[in-house]
């Protein structure tokens, strides 16, 4: 831990965005109906870690009623659109959080909601609680409160599809541009052997998104304790003979 | 000249499944939010959904049976919907029959199986397993009904099935010619869009959507093409069995559409059924009734 502590986390610089302008005008209308399809149809993944969960189903369901500007809940990271992180997060949560994030396909955006994940919160003086949530992943958008009713959620989530339409929202692109900042930080709360199961390098490489902040010293230490991924092992067998066994 | 008019019509019969799936997609998203009394998707939703699910950035592909299956599985209702008669597109109707329809809309299902299998996350197989076994339940009434209408009309050709309807007027309908048998296919019709009560296999809350676990991105959209024929086609096979089909499209839109509202309806009131209750239901029910009905027409 105290090698980790030498090795500075850098801090996060904002790229030039690789949004090249077009030539071809007809490319530029596909690009604007793709983008207003992409804010008009929105699949939810609600992480709900904490009590700002509580607000969701009244946005949902009848009283607010999200399924009108195309938000639909979705129950799989390989579907959702948007993580939404709604409450405190633990440094156990922190862990899936990110494993569901980076399993989530691009374009992806995330939404701390309630002050718990802007600033930690009530949780400040906890030992177990990461504080601010945009340190681990790049955060599109905050709704703040404690907790904030439907109607921030709603509007959150309004001026998010409004980035979206703008082609302004594209802070995904950052999670890979300083994947060394995301990763250091991760690292100084899981110990320096945390790894994921996706290849965040390989998939920069795919996107073209590799600068010179994805690359640094916290991903050779990655590369360093990384592990090939093994099938889990099949033994229901053996263990119930064990327990059998142990049981005479 | 007939070669050519073919071509045309076996184009234009999917393209207008699809255009109409669309549509019913949105009226079942629209029934289902207003019974919980919300406002509802916009009606341009279904195709934002679909755009935006192949513009992803990202597309996870798990393998080259991964792509076949989805393919299977969209391309197993184009096929269906070919041999579909609907207001001046025969296609291959006359050709195919009921019998062969009864085979391509298999297809699909197990194109689903295949996909879902090279993924090889547990959830999609727990979930595909339960699809097959929820066709398992539902197809055997199915083809009672469809062997009922066959025999009471002598023919399995559907576009002949629908010019007897036609000619014959209101009382030659199949509604009131096998009352038995036009309920029975009204009972299994929600298991066959896959629909309430009979949708454990996508069970989100337990087994995460089932076959869709690792659907992202286009594969999804593929699937969500495949839902619209899905619901297309449920309502003109139960039109061309027992409504009378249609001669012109004012007149077959409102039945088509009124016979995926009634399951529809009635489903969003309703929590789920288990896999062994949907077969138990399905082999009970469905089937007794369907039993008595084709006593009914076979005297």
């Amino acid at each position: 831990m105290n090698e980790l502590d030498k090795i500075p986390v850098r801090q996060e610089i904002s790229v030039a965005q690789g949004s090249v302008k077009r030539s071809n005008p007809l490319a530029n209308v596909f690009d604007e109906l793709v983008r207003f399809c992409q804010s008009r149809s929105m699949f939810m993944l609600h992480y709900c870690t904490g009590c700002g969960a509580i607000e969701l189903p009244p946005a949902m369901t009848s009283r607010f009623d999200m399924e009108r500007l195309g938000i639909q809940p979705m129950v799989t990271p390989r579907q959702a659109d948007i993580l939404l992180i709604t409450g405190y997060v633990s440094v156990k949560t922190l862990k899936r959080i990110i494993l569901t994030y980076e399993q989530m396909p691009a374009p992806k955006y995330v939404i701390g909601i309630c002050s718990c994940t802007v600033n930690g919160g009530m949780y400040w003086q906890s030992y177990a609680t990461a504080k601010v949530l945009k340190e681990y992943l790049p955060v599109d958008i905050y709704i703040a409160g404690c907790m904030p009713r439907p109607e921030a959620v709603i509007s959150g989530l309004r001026d998010l599809m409004g980035d979206i339409k703008s082609g302004s929202a594209s802070n995904w692109k950052r999670y890979f541009q300083n994947y060394d900042h995301y990763l250091g930080n991760q690292q100084k709360l899981f110990d320096e052997d945390w790894q994921t199961p996706t290849d965040i390098i390989a998939e920069a490489e795919h996107y073209g998104l590799i600068t010179d902040q994805t690359l640094g010293e916290h991903t050779a230490l990655l590369q360093k304790h990384q592990q090939p991924l093994e099938a889990l092992e099949f033994s229901l067998g053996e263990k119930r003979e064990k327990i059998r066994g142990e049981n005479q | 000249m007939h070669f050519l008019e073919l071509l045309v019509e076996l184009l234009l019969m999917p393209i207008l499944a699809f255009v109409i799936g669309l549509a019913m997609v949105l009226m079942m998203r629209r029934i289902g939010a207003r019974i919980q009394r919300r406002v509802g998707p916009p009606v341009l939703q279904p195709i934002y959904d679909i755009i935006k699910l192949y513009s992803k950035d990202t597309q996870i592909s798990h393998g080259l049976m991964h792509e076949i299956g989805i393919i299977m599985a969209v391309g197993g209702y184009i096929a269906a919907e070919t041999l579909l008669p609907v207001p001046g597109l025969d296609g291959l109707a006359d050709k195919g029959g009921a019998v062969t329809l009864a085979y391509m809309l298999m297809i699909p299902a197990l194109g689903m199986a295949l996909g879902v299998g090279q993924c090889a996350n547990p959830n999609g197989s727990i979930g595909i397993s339960r699809a097959l076994t929820a066709m398992l339940a539902y197809d055997i009434p199915f083809i009672l009904v469809i062997f009922g209408a066959s025999y009471v009309y002598g023919t399995t050709n559907l576009a002949e099935m629908i010019s007897i309807q036609q000619q014959q007027g209101v009382s030659s309908w199949g509604i009131v010619q096998m009352p038995l048998l036009a309920l029975t296919a009204l009972l299994i019709l929600p298991a066959i869009m896959g629909k309430h009560p009979f949708e454990i296999y996508v069970a989100p809350a337990e087994i995460a959507t089932g076959p869709m676990v690792e659907m992202s991105g286009k594969f999804m959209g593929g699937l969500f093409v495949m839902q619209c024929f899905q619901l297309y086609t449920a309502g003109v096979i139960f039109t061309t069995l027992f409504l009378g089909g249609g001669v012109y499209w004012i007149t077959f839109l409102p039945k088509i559409f009124l016979v995926v509202a009634i399951p529809m309806s009635v489903a969003y009131l309703f929590p789920r059924y288990r896999t062994e209750d949907v077969l138990r239901l399905m082999w009970k029910w469905p089937m007794l009734l369907g039993l008595i009905g084709l006593a009914v027409v076979m005297k």
